[in-house]
């Protein structure tokens, strides 16, 4: 196979106000991996935009070269042209359409106009064999899980035969089983001589997969080295600019025993198979002021047990809720709302915050409704008071308030998320995977928030698969699986193994 | 250098979402004062302003609908009928406002009908209302034998042919109202700003407790109130009951609201963009008839202009979406 080298020279890209990068270069050649890494806001997303020709070359100044040639006028063509493909963190798959359709939508084997359905459906068995999928060619995607679609996106690029690949956070919907074989896929493709980029929060995966590893910082390159010349701290240390001593604050008011929400025979069918529970008759209680962890594998029904509490889900829900010893009837979000529960669901772009509004008015969107004086008619004044509160305290990055919550970074629209549940008081507070995606610098943030909040007497329930987040973070744990509570873990027993004893069960 | 600047203030012009239609209706209004001398009198800007006028009583709660993320191609239909059973019910002898009142209800239930089908059922807005369309369109033409009803009583009339003080056609005082009471809805009001979520993301919305569901259907109902109220004044108007009168009416509205700046792919949406998008549309009208363009031909122009608009939309999203 040919040898392709890839060079980003001297690249700046400017906002309004922002400098998003600053002077960026990077180079990568085939059978190499390289990895990036960097707090959310840092400017990876804004480099890849770069590379993969979203931005064309008018909109920002510096260079792109490929084998030793300068490329004019980059564009997404061209980026395909010369075989650049990305895999990006949000799942892009046509959920109606099979497997195979999506695979080779646009790279269609056969002669003419007529497809080769034999060769077609034998390609598509290869690939997603090798990708550890087990479906069948012709299966509707939609009722995948969202690993295995994030695994069908990789083998679409895998399809095109890229001569670099850029992979933009690609496990964070992934079980550990499919990393393992994504781990594999990619090393299969350096072998082949593809050259990698690799974007990750993750830094174990960045020790286990990349020959180098570049640290970029508020739009700066601030280190680039070979993985052997480097370690934990100093990636994390050069990714947040400080020394990190302390990422889970430690509780100094422990939980108290009073129940504040008690929940009895739960019951919860699968999402995907209605003939089946994925949740079946679990009782629990949640003291105020503690954190309670969710544990357990994905699909485990963590989420779906929030949901069905919440009143996201009703169909086939069965439950009895118990606020503050009080029996509450919750069939839809808007009485659990007025309850005092907060829902910060696991994704954030789908159900989180609304894409085209701006800063304040996803703050607002649910206390906006409650808000005086006037019942129907918003008083803007008050509205932008309220916002700016929380603007504040969770110290969002951005422009300005009015800036569109979709142009922000990850961390930044995961705490316009959270503080539009805060500025509603809640009393219980439920947070699903409330770390994902999000770099070490804004994860710690975010603990020492969650950890003032039940300080305030707030009572949380967590659901995590950041097994640390999990076990640090928890006053108590429980675990699911197969339908039920397998256990409860206290005290010394919020171990990563303990947890994962019960989870297998 | 002088390029970004170029770039910038184009960029501020589409981001703008009103500017979409301001700055074309300010060109045209300066390219006809030198064109047509007699654009400019009275009685051809309040007749300008009439035209704008019709459309913009459906035009201003489509802006609603499109900014929840809505669609509706069955306006027309709704307006021909709302035109015609007002015809119908004067001509056999109910008086003025029963018959008023009687479409407005007829318009509510047809709309909340493209709501059930639409919200309750989950069907696509477009077929689900293109099929409504035809049959509201073939109910019409039913009951009418494809006959204009004509012989309308002299007080039905009234309520679509008085001008105010003489000079101001009514349907524009219709038109003020309606929009100014649009205006304070979608931009002031917490109902409206739920609009805007629900077309931003329908789940986001539903889990911030906004009753999506109830809220979609009303604005189905209420775009139908709007289309027979149409009907109702073009009958009135023209003393006629005409089975065909809302043809060429689901483009021409959709292109107005677009223009205005709000977006077809929901989430944003403005009353004002809208009333210029109208008089816009009512200006280009006018003046094309000026220079001899057949109706027939005007058509095609919209259609143009309505292209172009939702790249405008497309482009202006790029940009917003890269900050």
């Amino acid at each position: 196979m040919k040898e392709h080298t890839l060079e980003m020279r001297n690249v700046t890209k400017r906002f309004p106000g922002v400098i998003a990068l600053d002077d960026v270069s990077l180079h990568v050649k085939s059978g190499e991996i390289l990895a990036i890494c960097g707090e959310n806001g840092a400017g990876k997303s804004t480099l890849m935009k770069v590379l993969s020709g979203m931005y064309t070359s008018k909109e920002y100044d510096g260079e792109i070269w490929f084998d030793g040639e300068k490329l004019e006028n980059m564009n997404v063509a061209k980026a395909r042209e010369i075989g650049i493909e990305m895999v990006y963190q949000e799942i892009n798959v046509f959920l109606d359409g099979s497997v195979m359709e999506n695979l080779f939508v646009g790279n269609l084997p056969g002669k003419g106009a007529l497809v080769n359905f034999k060769e077609l459906k034998q390609r598509t068995k290869e690939l997603m064999d090798e990708v550890g999928v087990n479906v069948s060619p012709t299966s509707v995607c939609r009722p995948m899980s969202s690993g295995q679609l994030q695994l069908l996106s990789i083998a679409r690029a895998r399809v095109k035969e890229p001569n670099i690949i850029v992979f933009d956070e690609p496990t964070t919907s992934l079980t550990d089983s499919e990393v393992k074989n994504l781990f594999k896929l990619i090393n299969k493709m350096k072998a082949e001589g593809v050259a990698i980029i690799y974007i990750s929060h993750k830094l174990e995966e960045i020790f286990e997969l990349a020959d180098r590893v570049m640290v970029i910082r508020d739009g700066h390159c601030i280190s680039d080295r070979p993985i052997k010349e480097t370690n934990n701290n100093m990636l994390i240390q050069e990714m947040i600019g400080r020394e990190m001593t302390d990422m889970y604050p430690h509780d100094p008011s422990p939980a108290t025993d009073e129940v504040v929400l008690k929940v009895e025979h739960l019951t919860v069918p699968n999402p995907t198979a209605t003939d089946i529970n994925i949740v079946e008759d679990i009782s629990f209680e949640l003291h105020r002021g503690e954190i309670l962890g969710l544990g357990g594998l994905i699909g485990a029904g963590r989420s779906e047990s929030l949901g069905a509490i919440y009143g996201q889900y009703t169909q086939g829900v069965t439950k009895e809720v118990y606020l503050e010893g009080k029996k509450v009837d919750i069939k839809e979000p808007d009485d659990a709302i007025k309850l005092g529960i907060g829902f910060v669901t696991e994704e954030r772009k789908r159900n989180g915050f609304v894409w085209l509004l701006p800063i304040v008015q996803n703050i607002t969107l649910i206390s906006l409704r409650r808000m005086l004086p006037h019942k129907w008619l918003i008083d803007f004044k008050a509205e932008d008071k309220q916002a700016q509160v929380m603007f504040d305290r969770l110290r969002i990055k951005a422009p300005s308030m009015r800036t569109l919550a979709g142009t922000l970074s990850g961390g930044n629209q995961q705490k316009v998320v959270l503080g539009k549940w805060l500025v509603n008081n809640p009393k219980v507070l439920f947070v699903d995977e409330p770390t994902k995606g999000i770099d070490v610098g804004t994860k710690a943030e975010f603990y020492k928030i969650l950890r003032e909040l039940t300080q305030q007497g707030i009572s949380i329930i967590m659901v995590s698969s950041d097994m640390p987040e999990l076990v640090n973070m928890s006053d108590r744990i429980l675990v699911l699986s197969s339908g039920k509570i397998q256990g409860e873990l206290t005290g010394e027993h919020r171990t990563q193994r303990e947890v994962m004893e019960l989870a297998i069960k | 250098m002088k390029n970004k600047k170029e770039n910038a203030i184009l960029k501020a012009i589409i981001t703008k979402n009103e500017l979409g239609a301001i700055i074309p209706l300010a060109i045209i209004l300066v390219v006809v004062a030198f064109g047509n001398p007699t654009f400019y009198q009275l009685k051809n800007l309040l007749d300008i302003l009439r035209t704008a006028s019709f459309s913009f009583y459906i035009a201003a709660p489509l802006t609603f609908l499109l900014t929840a993320g809505g669609m509706d191609l069955s306006i027309g239909s709704i307006l021909s009928f709302g035109g015609v059973m007002y015809a119908k019910l004067i001509v056999n002898g109910v008086p003025v406002l029963p018959s008023v009142v009687l479409c407005l209800i007829a318009g509510a239930l047809i709309g909340f009908c493209n709501g059930i089908i639409i919200v309750k059922y989950n069907q696509p807005a477009f077929i689900a209302t293109l099929g409504t369309q035809y049959i509201i369109s073939g109910a019409v033409l039913v009951w009418t034998g494809g006959i204009s009803v004509s012989g309308l009583t002299a007080p039905s009339k009234i309520i679509g042919q008085y001008y105010l003080f003489d000079t101001v056609p009514i349907p524009i005082l219709y038109a003020v109202i309606i929009g100014v009471v649009c205006y304070i809805v979608l931009a002031k009001s917490k109902w409206g700003r739920s609009l805007a979520a629900i077309g931003g993301n329908k789940e986001t919305a539903y889990l911030a407790g906004i009753p999506v569901v109830k809220r979609r259907m009303l604005i189905y109902a209420i775009v139908g109130v709007a289309a027979t109220f149409t009907g109702v004044i073009w009958a009135a108007r023209f003393a006629n009951g005409l089975p065909g009168a809302g043809d060429a009416v689901n483009m021409k509205n959709m292109a107005a609201v677009i223009i205005g700046g709000t977006s077809p792919a929901g989430g944003s949406g403005t009353v004002v963009g809208t009333a210029f998008g109208c008089i816009l549309l009512a200006s280009i009208a006018n003046f094309l008839v000026f220079l001899g363009v057949p109706a027939t031909a005007q058509q095609l122009i919209f259609g143009v202009i309505l292209i172009a608009a939702i790249f405008i939309d497309r482009y202006r999203r790029d940009v917003l979406s890269r900050g």
